[in-house]
């Protein structure tokens, strides 16, 4: 298993599209966004929360892509005539996820301290990673799904349309205070919202709301059984 | 059934059927393959073979009989890595380079080949740090044989394995095969070429619309449907009678030349001699094709 994870991580950081799309991107954005005119100290943290969990966020999403991809080449079929059983290669992938969204994080808080001066306790850097890397754990599933039911095609659609949406509405390139009232009530329930408040409450130094460790939790549950679903669709079909 | 040997088979099947709507691709096998035999299975596209591997590899269930490798489930040998397998239409594995791939897969199996055995043994040790995905077609080909025999396997299945290969790397590939078959390892392999299922196997077993319709060498097959093809310009007279010539098992006409298959072809020609029907006669000995034609016709041939 530690094998087939190793594989697959080497596999994903060796996609040019991963490295530009889940990592490059995210930080220059983060950039952008925060050294064009006019922003307090607040917002480059808030803002680096926020695209560190965009970031997560696709590459999250991407390990469906992955899986798209191997059913696609035939690769998940070669598993499954070899010893390995099929836990061992649906928790591997879950894995990978969860290892390919680091890099992601780290960058971006690395770009928040190193080049836009977010001063924070060491307690709270470590904070906020952990909590952006187990808090990521719903999109993977999610991918997971969307790899297991769709075209490698329609995957790569489906995740970035996903992750644009999410990302836009949960309010992780935009504050949502510049959000119409309507869209702010929204924004609440998505899971990106509540994944970057997980960050947010560290570096604003409170707790996060009891709102948060409420809604994130079910779009756990929600995007967990989409992806057993979608896995248990297909599985005659690998 | 007797058994003659306290082993189980490297595979058995007992009635397997799979059925696929209305399709019944795979229609009441029976089949043993003892241990060490290399094996082809020869049919046409659509005949039930790739339905049949995927029986036998465990990747789908039969609808009805039972399928068994080595005595035990499919997917029991499978897991206990007794199987490796070449499956049709793989592509290339994406962003992983020739020994990583093959280290892997020989990693998952409890006593593997050495990969740099494994790679010497598909013909690909000069690319081994070459990236999967920017090999040829042959190439690639080769890296999912090495990836089929890395764990050693007992028994290795190979689904259509030469498709799409040129006439050089067909070559490579079965002499890389017999390799691996000399070690003491079971092959079945399918295709729908015949002249390499005569060259490569010990015996044949040739499947149409989902049965096995002969079983044996190449040679027998040939026998089988008539061991001698003699043929003559039938220069207007009519076919009548030649049926009931001696050792004829068959009769065609293509054009005005008719063809006969037959047991004693001494004997045909003596009455066809006696005949007059001699004109541009020609004895062969029928092929592995005219034996396939012959088991698989769709149409009982006209007489």
């Amino acid at each position: 298993m530690l094998d087939y994870l190793r594989l697959e991580v080497r596999r994903t950081l060796r996609d040019v599209g991963f490295v530009i799309g889940g990592v490059a991107m995210p930080v220059m954005m983060y950039l952008l966004f925060t050294n064009l005119g006019e922003n307090d100290g607040s917002w480059k943290a808030q803002a680096m929360v926020g695209m560190a969990a965009y970031g997560a966020v696709g590459s999250a999403l991407n390990t469906g892509g992955g899986v798209a991809e191997d059913r696609a080449t035939g690769w998940l079929r070669q598993l499954r005539v070899t010893p390995m059983t099929s836990r061992q290669v649906v928790v591997g992938r879950a894995l990978t996820g969860s290892v390919t969204v680091l890099p992601a994080i780290v960058a971006v808080l690395a770009a928040g301290g190193l080049l836009n001066g977010v001063r924070l306790d060491v307690w709270q850097w470590a904070l906020v990673a952990v909590l952006l890397w187990l808090g990521s754990i719903p999109f993977t599933l999610l991918g997971l799904g969307n790899g297991y039911r769709l075209t490698a095609q329609t995957t790569g659609v489906t995740n970035m349309v996903c992750n644009l949406g999410l990302a836009v509405v949960g309010g992780l390139w935009f504050p949502v205070t510049l959000f119409p009232g309507w869209l702010r009530s929204l924004s609440v329930y998505t899971p990106t919202n509540r994944f970057a408040e997980l960050g947010t409450s560290v570096t604003g130094g409170h707790a996060p709301a009891p709102g948060a460790i409420l809604v994130l939790p079910v779009w756990l549950l929600v995007f967990g059984s989409y992806a057993v679903l979608s896995y248990r669709r297909s599985a005659g079909t690998i | 059934m007797t058994k003659t040997t306290g082993a189980p088979p490297a595979v058995s099947f007992a009635g397997a059927v799979k059925t696929y709507g209305e399709v019944r691709a795979v229609d009441g096998i029976d089949l043993r393959i003892a241990r060490g035999e290399t094996v082809a299975l020869l049919g046409r596209n659509g005949a039930g073979k790739s339905t049949s591997i995927a029986l036998l590899l465990g990747l789908v269930e039969a609808d009805a009989g039972a399928v068994e490798l080595f005595g035990a489930s499919p997917e029991h040998s499978v897991r206990s890595g007794r199987v490796g397998a070449m499956l049709q239409e793989g592509r290339a594995v994406p962003r992983v380079t020739v020994r990583e791939l093959v280290t892997f897969v020989a990693g998952r199996y409890p006593a593997p080949l050495p990969v740099a055995r494994a790679l010497e043994l598909a013909g690909i040790a000069e690319l081994a740090g070459r990236r999967v995905d920017r090999l040829s077609g042959g190439q690639t080909q080769r890296v999912r044989f090495a990836v089929a025999l890395a764990g050693n396997p007992s028994l290795i299945v190979l689904d259509e394995p030469t498709a799409a290969l040129d006439v050089e790397a067909r070559h490579a590939f079965w002499d890389s095969m017999r390799a691996y078959a000399r070690r003491g390892h079971t092959v079945l392999f399918s295709t729908h070429h015949l002249e390499e299922a005569d060259a490569h196997a010990d015996r044949i077993l040739v499947i149409d619309r989902g049965r096995i319709v002969a079983d044996g060498s190449g040679d027998l097959l040939k026998r089988s449907v008539g061991g001698n093809l003699v043929s003559f310009d039938l220069a207007g007279r009519g076919t009548r009678g030649l049926s009931l010539l001696p050792g004829v098992r068959s009769v065609e006409v293509r054009g005005d030349r008719a063809r006969l298959r037959t047991d004693d072809s001494d004997a045909t020609v003596v009455a066809l001699a006696e005949l007059g029907a001699v004109r541009g006669l020609e004895v062969a000995p029928a092929s592995l094709d005219d034996a396939f034609l012959a088991l698989t016709a769709r149409i009982p041939e006209a007489v």
